[in-house]
């Protein structure tokens, strides 16, 4: 039994001392960060990143992973009792999570999401398991034409789900494309875009850069706003989270549909909590006998959502683990960081790092068990950290970016670089453009282009063998479909804007 | 958020026209084996032209009346000081080196960006810098700068 050996495996490496400890920081920290607004799960893992250079990569990832399934946790609290979105996947925990706050019902919700974030957690890691070594398999036999059109398929995905506005979306990724070009071309040897620039070398690094957009940049949008966070009195005490049954019974088949559909959801490439837990909401208000409490502090708002977002934050993996490509933009960190401990994500991850890959899986068993506790019993130690100013922690989360970006290299171009991109994340932010887009065709940028040139240096027919192979061929008109559909909804609605405008 | 539009739309065009010549021109767009190193960039040069022009075409036809993307008033003021004093560090990183560079940096925020009483300050100020000290250069040895005064 491979299997049952692999698991034994995974746990072998999840139970070592320095491992557990990993992943109890990583839980704790993962609460923090998702509780906190402001900082999300993106951010947390490009922070904490260069913490990790030093380790074994299994506890490296063994740690980001915690951090990545407690934010989901830590959201809630935040959403329960501020109706401020801890992280973007529990926004829409604030509509009836708060109203049940309201009522007086704080600690039924965050009970109600602890719960349903562990089954859905717990389940996913399983489905994760046993999903993920079929995936590499077929995945193994894919060649150049194969893994250009998977990375085509994620970063239009990718792109046409997570902004507001596609078209930014898309200047987003192809701007992302271009700073991947810089640096040497790894088939000719040429120096591109380096402007006679040594530290261009090497390219535009991608840790200062997520650093800069997702630390920096959030950071900087923080600053400006003047606001004050009244935290709702309530009672969230042991015995208060506790679900009665009747709590019980209008939730547990809501949870049972927000982890499917989670998990679903976020295996896609591109899709990832933030867009399960949405669906999660609206399908649970179709589906339910009394959509008329939705809005007004129904459970099952808060359970199906909450169970979403960690299925499909376990189900993340699964692509990333096998096929490369991040399901979502905390993943595409994380794929980073895979290439900076010197692994080549992909489908020989699973033979040639058993060990990272089952350690990880089990410590995501693990993490799971940790949160269940931590979300139920600490919840209020979590809010005394809610009471810690902005003012505060602006300046501290800049000092962790600054030192961040600075251990890549110990250069302080590096740290300039993050900066910059400060800046710009934070332009992007405000003008509706997507900083996730940009990074995840940071990451993939050399690795697509490898694959395109590779495919037409083999191709006799030129870009057409895309479509002459069956599996590229579906991967390719998919991508082409993202970006189409699209794109023809937004000429259709200028069209009739501007017919409307004439009859006016 | 028009204005904003219109100077990204032809900044991007800009870039991408940059990219598209030097695709063609500066690299070798296709090699005897294959697609060259200005194979990639020409084409994504050509995509962002695209884009942008479709943006700008979009900002143009666009509503008029549109809030302003910056903040006014304390929050601008707020945002250039915070960017100001960051800027500053990374500056003087070399010369005061890591640690008292932190000090400096946490005190012109906590104490004179956001009015912190000076006890506080300076607490969170050696507090903040130690612990940065002992997890980055101590444990994960990172070699920080050093600055003139040797720590």
């Amino acid at each position: 039994m491979d299997f049952f050996a692999n698991l034994a495996l995974g746990f072998s490496v999840a139970f070592t001392p320095f491992n557990l400890v990993m992943a109890a920081a990583g839980v704790t920290l993962g609460t923090l960060i998702g509780a906190l607004p402001g900082v999300g799960p993106v951010s947390g893992v490009a922070l904490l990143l260069p913490l990790t250079f030093g380790m074994n990569p299994v506890s490296g990832i063994i740690m980001l992973a915690a951090l990545y399934a407690g934010s989901m946790y830590g959201g809630t609290i935040t959403s329960v009792l501020i109706n401020t979105p801890g992280e973007s996947a529990s926004v829409v925990t604030c509509i009836d999570g708060y109203q049940m706050a309201l009522q007086g019902r704080a600690g039924p919700a965050l009970g109600v999401a602890a719960i349903g974030s562990f089954v859905a957690g717990t389940v996913g890691v399983v489905l994760l398991m046993l999903m993920s070594p079929l995936l590499a398999r077929w995945a193994l036999s894919f060649g150049p034409p194969e893994t250009f059109a998977l990375m085509l398929l994620g970063l239009t995905t990718v792109t046409g789900l997570t902004g507001e506005d596609p078209l930014k979306g898309y200047m987003s990724m192809v701007l992302g494309l271009m700073l991947a070009m810089a640096g040497f071309d790894i088939i000719s040897g040429d120096a591109r875009f380096t402007f006679g620039v040594n530290e261009m070398l090497d390219g535009v690094e991608f840790l200062p850069v997520a650093i800069g957009l997702f630390g920096l940049g959030e950071v900087l949008v923080g600053a400006e706003q003047v606001s004050d966070m009244r935290i709702l009195r309530a009672r969230y005490g042991l015995r208060d989270v506790m679900l009665s049954a009747a709590d019980w019974a209008r939730s547990r088949w809501a949870i049972v549909r927000g982890t499917v559909l989670g998990f679903v959801i976020g295996v896609l490439p591109g899709a990832g909590p933030t867009i399960a837990s949405f669906l999660a909401y609206t399908l649970e208000r179709k589906v339910s006998n009394r959509p008329q409490e939705f809005g007004r502090g129904a459970i099952e708002g808060v359970a199906a959502p909450e169970s979403a977002n960690n299925a499909a934050s376990s189900a993340a993996f699964v692509p990333m683990l096998t096929l490369g490509i991040p399901g979502s933009a905390t993943t595409a960190v994380m794929l980073g960081g895979l290439m900076m401990w010197g692994l080549r994500p992909g489908p020989l991850l699973f033979e040639k790092n058993p060990d990272f890959v089952w350690g990880l899986i089990a410590s995501l068993y693990l993490a799971n068990v940790m949160l269940l506790v931590l979300n139920i019993a600490f919840i209020p130690m979590f809010v005394r950290a809610l009471r810690i100013p902005y003012a505060v922690l602006m300046p501290l989360i800049i000092v962790f970016c600054v030192t961040g970006a600075y251990s890549l290299n110990n250069k302080v171009w590096d740290v300039g670089v993050m900066l910059v991109f400060g800046v710009v994340g934070y332009a992007m932010k405000k003008l509706g453009y997507s900083p996730a887009a940009l990074t995840l065709a940071l990451v993939l940028g050399p690795l697509a282009e490898r694959a395109l040139r590779q495919s037409l240096i083999i191709s006799d027919a030129g870009v057409a063998i895309f479509f002459m192979r069956p599996i590229s061929a579906v991967l390719t008109l998919l991508a082409l479909a993202a970006v189409a559909v699209p794109a023809a909804r937004a000429l259709r609605q200028a069209v009739r804007g501007r017919a409307r405008a004439a009859a006016a | 958020m028009r204005r904003a539009d219109q100077l990204a739309g032809g900044g991007l065009l800009l870039l991408g026209l940059g990219f598209a010549v030097a695709g063609l021109r500066s690299y070798t767009y296709w090699s005897p084996t294959g697609p060259g190193s200005g194979f990639l960039p020409f084409w994504l040069g050509l995509t962002m032209m695209g884009l942008a022009t479709a943006l700008l075409v979009r900002s143009v036809r666009g509503p008029a009346a549109d809030g302003a993307w910056l903040p006014t008033g304390p929050g601008r003021r707020k945002l250039l000081a915070v960017l100001g004093v960051t800027a500053a560090l990374i500056a003087v990183l070399k010369i005061t080196g890591m640690a008292v560079g932190t000090v400096l940096f946490l005190v012109a925020i906590l104490r004179f960006v956001e009015g912190m009483r000076w006890p506080s300050t300076l607490a969170i100020a050696v507090g903040t810098a130690a612990a940065n000290y002992l997890i980055f250069a101590r444990w994960l040895r990172v070699p920080f700068p050093e600055g003139v005064l040797g720590f």
